[in-house]
Formats: C-alpha cells, structure tokens, sequence
C-alpha cells in the first residue's frame, strides 16, 4: 500500500498518512461495500482516490509533481525490455542474443530466495512511479489487467507496456543477482 | 504468406503479451515456436517467470497485514457477506 501511495505523493510521511486514511475509509465504509468489486480492489480504490488528492495537493507548492510523471504513461519512449547491445546487430544473427542469460534458475534455498526477493523489491522501488504502480498492483497485490486499468484510468495497451517494462527490469535484477552468486561466491 | 519468423529482440519484448493472452494466434504460434527451439529465450523465460513468482512474496502490506482494529472490522464484514 505504501509503495502504491508513494507513486502519488512525494514523501514516506505523506504516503503513511494516505494508508492510515485509507484504513479509516475502509473502517467507514465497509456498510456501503457492496460485492460488485472485490475487497481489495475497492481499498485501493480509496488508497489511490486519495494519494491522488494529497499529491495534487502537493502539485501546487512544487515544480514537479509524481502526478506529471504519473501522467507520462506514455508507451512511444522507446525502453526496450533487454538491453539492445545484448543482441547481434550485424549478419546472419541479427537480433539473436550474442549476450544471452547464463543462469536460468533460483536454487530451491530459502535463504537465497529470500535474498533475492530484497534485490526484486529495492528493484520495484526503483522504478518509475507509474511502473512501480502497475507492477505492485498486478504482480504484488494480484490485481486483474481489467482492475487495473479501471482503477488507474489507463489503456489496456498502456497497462501492459508498462507492466512488461517493469516486469523486464525486475527480471533484468534477478539475472544480476543470479550472475553474482555464479560469478562471486 | 508466412510472416517473418520471431527473433529473440522481439521475443523479449512479446513475453507479457503472450502470457496475458494478448498475442493474436499466429503471434502465438511464432512466439512459442521460438521458444521451444531458442535456449537463451527459454532461460529468459525462466527468470521471468521466477521474478514474477518472487514479486508476489513481496508484499509488505501483506506481511505486516492492517491494523487490528482494520482487521477485526474486515472479518466482519466477511462474515456477513457469506451469510
Ligand atoms: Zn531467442
């Protein structure tokens, strides 16, 4: 909840004071919950309506806002999901890997998982506010592709390139931290 | 005609595409014949796929859950909704 609040306002303060709002909405509003929408979908609803507000609150008194970052849910940058040197660009393989991923997967080791799930989660913080927004929705919090785009106001073409370009840095992460454990230890 | 086979530069790019249904059928049938054949993309797809897994494990919220009071008030109204 944290992480979605702060794609909308600029401090952890400000995103911890959203939470708690949202918990006193739900608490309030639980009489007018009605089926139509699943629990954690409708407490969103309320952690986004207002992380909205704070951070257009906060737009006001700043030069930049997450909102205009939030805004840029622009798919025509180009941000490839692997980095292009990764690929031949010349000859017969052209756009074949010449940089392929060399270890394809996570021991079965609680503590290197868990290890691994730090690097992923630093990595989701580290993305772009409306990134991280989607990802945490989706994959964190297990939302729909629907839900999402509902609940965000965005496309579902949009949805899905910022999904996929999240979900690409955050794999991109993990095959750091696999290369390191294979190279260094 | 047969459309140009998918390469790994555009295999990296169809992954969530393909796994949200989004690929026509003949996207789908390129984008899986790449993979049964192409080893790198296939461990591409592996760490994909396993960091997925570990985002779901990422939750925060989840681990510390809400407040009790929050809690106590959600299981109400759980209860009441199966009545
Ligand atoms: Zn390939």
């Amino acid at each position: 909840m944290l992480r979605v609040a702060r794609s909308y306002v600029a401090t952890r303060e400000a995103a911890e004071d959203v939470v708690q709002e949202t918990w006193l909405g739900v608490i309030n509003g639980l009489d007018r919950f009605e089926e139509r929408s699943s629990l954690k979908t409708w407490m969103f609803r309320i952690l986004v309506n207002r992380a909205k507000t704070r951070g257009e609150r906060e737009a006001r008194s700043r030069p930049f806002s997450s909102l205009e970052t939030l805004d840029l849910l622009d798919p025509r940058v180009d941000e490839p999901a692997v980095d292009p040197s990764r690929f031949n660009t010349h000859g017969r393989w052209a756009g074949y890997w010449s940089s392929p991923p060399s270890v394809a997967a996570l021991p079965e080791d609680s503590v290197v998982i868990a290890e691994a799930g730090e690097r992923l989660v630093a990595a989701i913080d580290g993305l772009s506010p409306s990134q991280r927004l989607v990802i945490t929705l989706r994959d964190v919090q297990g939302l729909s592709a629907a839900e999402v785009c509902d609940l965000l106001q965005v496309s579902e073409g949009n949805q899905r390139v910022l999904l996929h370009r999240a979900r690409s840095k955050v794999r991109a992460t993990l095959e750091c931290y696999l290369d390191d454990r294979a190279g260094g230890a | 005609m047969r459309q140009p086979e998918v390469r790994c530069v555009e295999f990296v790019e169809q992954v969530t595409q393909w796994l949200e249904g989004g690929l026509t059928d003949e996207e789908r049938l390129l984008f899986e014949e790449h993979l049964a054949y192409c080893s790198p993309c296939s461990r591409f797809m592996v760490q994909f796929r396993q960091s997925l897994a570990l985002s779901r494990m990422a939750d925060g919220y989840m681990r510390q859950g809400p407040p009790p009071m929050v809690r106590a008030a959600l299981q109400d109204a759980f209860r009441q909704s199966r009545r």
